[in-house]
């Protein structure tokens, strides 16, 4: 198990995606960069793709080869030395499956994170028992109580991200149901959730809004999803989004901007910020 | 609250939007394809285009400062756009931090970008209208809830009027600013930019041109028509002049080597 590389940092991911962009700006083709560090082919391509870790004196020859200046060379060692230093999230390897460890990272990195939550509250803004509630429901056959403890204990720790001095801000549309199928028969594991949701939305780098039922049907009805942006203006935007077995990172301008789209007519069709804390305390009240 | 509930109208993302394209021209990130595609087209014709966009931008800090600075607490500005740092506020702000600051735009997912990012400070407010500029009532009324009308305010409507056409295109642009002129105080001000013809004729017809085949009509204005909306007002140095030109910060010196800016600034008084 410990043998296993840890997932792609997003450092790793945007160097190499950059390698890359180098590479094509100097009009060199995989196979000659492969050529020039003596390995196949398919390992300057698993360098790009993040697939593994970027090996300093191999990113010095390539960065020569592609005619890349002396300073932005040393810029670029410095990022993939510090890119390969383990995350904080990588001593919950035990229950971090890789692709979610690249999430843990982006979130980390983003300066503001959109997401749209179809069924539950985000887990960036769960209590401890809701988390447990959705986990003891959601997990299925092999997992005991110790690894669900685990994995709350994770969500609980990525939350330290919304207490730092510089948080991202967190934009959240979640849609009614999240707030109509209780996840515990206790009352007042909603209630807490609900208070929860209530004091972060009070937070200049927190906006909530609900998609109500009574707005009908919105662009956004497919899986949740969460768009992450970067303050560097270079880096692009990523779309992550989750399926049963996996999930899939996208950052092509084309998907990108899709989601992007999505996420606005949806921001624009959900109830305002404002309107959101009137439903939230109205649902507060039923549990 | 200001922020209204309008019922959930139809927004149409598959034509360029005004907004969205001055933010890829600005660097942001809040643009699509469609809007890229323009965006580039444009520019293609006139070059000016990336350092008109940033220049109007730094126009919009250094007026609102001034207005800041001779004692205005309350702003209108209308035709917001997508947030872009540093915002109106936070230079009103910056300023006097009890400033109230009211945002008006017309696109309802531009203004919900502005109520999502724009949060002023504590001891001011910062509110956001959904509304018109063709529309004075109702922008009034809702402002109205945050301002106080037999105050000055400063109102702005920065890279705006350009999409507006006169009156016998339908806009009546001229007679749309005078009313909101109207209600204003004295010692209120008026902070206006647009576009012109007067620089670089060609290629501002081509931009035009690009602006109305996809559906955005557009009107350059040439110094003689955009001085006309500050009729019976004081104007304040250096009068309407090119927007870098307008009280210029040494970056503001710096950026006039890159070469010319076709859009008008001025900001005027009322007495």
């Amino acid at each position: 198990m410990s043998e296993r590389r840890p997932a792609p940092t997003v450092g790793q991911v945007v160097l190499g995606r950059r390698l890359q962009e180098l590479r094509e700006a100097a009009g060199i083709k995989r196979e000659e960069a492969a050529q020039v560090l003596r390995v196949a082919p398919a390992t300057v391509r698993r360098m790009e793709m993040a697939e593994v870790a970027l090996k300093v004196p191999y990113v010095q020859v390539l960065l020569t080869t592609y005619g890349v200046p002396e300073e932005e060379t040393a810029a670029f060692v410095a990022l993939t030395e510090e890119a390969n230093q383990p995350g904080w999230w990588q001593r919950f390897h035990d229950v971090l499956p890789e692709w979610f460890s690249l999430y843990v990272s982006l979130e980390g990195a983003a300066g503001l994170i959109r997401s749209y939550e179809p069924h539950f509250v985000p887990g960036l803004l769960q209590t401890e028992a809701y988390a447990r509630a959705v986990m003891d429901a959601g997990t299925i056959g092999q997992t005991g109580p110790e690894t669900i403890e685990r994995h709350v204990s994770l969500r609980m720790a990525r939350q330290g991200l919304l207490e730092r001095d510089n948080p991202p801000h967190l934009w959240v549309i979640m849609d009614e149901t999240v707030l109509r199928r209780p996840v515990s028969i206790h009352g007042e594991v909603m209630r807490e959730q609900l208070d929860k949701l209530l004091e972060f939305g009070e937070r200049d780098r927190v906006t909530l809004q609900v998609a109500e039922f009574e707005n009908g049907p919105h662009p956004g009805t497919y899986a949740p999803f969460s768009l992450f942006r970067f303050t560097e203006p270079e880096l692009p935007d990523m779309v992550f989004t989750e399926y049963l077995t996996g999930a899939l990172y996208l950052d092509s301008r084309t998907e990108v901007s899709a989601h992007l789209e999505v996420l606005d007519h949806m921001t624009a069709h959900a109830a305002s910020a404002q309107r959101t804390k009137k439903i939230l305390r109205d649902y507060r009240e039923t549990f | 609250m200001t922020g209204s509930e309008a019922a959930p109208t139809r927004i149409d993302t598959s034509r360029p939007h005004p907004a969205r394209v001055y933010d890829w021209w600005l660097g942001g990130k809040d643009n699509y394809p469609v809007d890229e595609e323009l965006a580039r087209r444009i520019l293609a014709v006139d070059a000016t285009a990336l350092r008109g966009a940033r220049a109007n931008r730094r126009f919009m800090h250094r007026a609102t400062r001034t207005t800041a600075e001779a004692g205005i607490r309350q702003f209108l500005d209308i035709g917001t756009g997508i947030p872009t740092e540093p915002n109106l506020h936070q230079v009103a702000q910056g300023v006097a931090p009890d400033a109230k600051v009211v945002y008006a735009d017309n696109d309802p997912i531009v203004l919900r970008h502005a109520e999502a990012l724009l949060h002023g400070s504590a001891e001011g407010s910062t509110e956001y209208v959904h509304a018109d500029v063709r529309d004075p009532d109702t922008i009034l009324r809702l402002a109205g809830e945050t301002l106080d009308f037999t105050q000055p305010v400063a109102l702005s409507l920065v890279a705006l009027t350009h999409y507006l056409g006169d009156a016998t295109d339908g806009d009546d642009v001229y007679g749309l600013i005078k009313r909101y002129v109207d209600v204003l105080a004295p010692g209120s001000y008026l902070v206006m930019s647009q576009v012109t013809p007067d620089l670089n004729p060609e290629a501002i017809a081509k931009a035009a041109e690009h602006f109305r085949r996809s559906g955005t009509p557009f009107y350059p204005r040439s110094l003689a028509e955009f001085s006309r909306f500050f009729d019976g007002l004081e104007l304040l140095g250096p009068g309407v002049i090119s927007v870098y030109g307008w009280r210029p910060d040494p970056v503001d010196v710096a950026a006039q080597a890159e070469g010319i800016v076709p859009l008008y600034g001025g900001v005027a008084r009322k007495a």
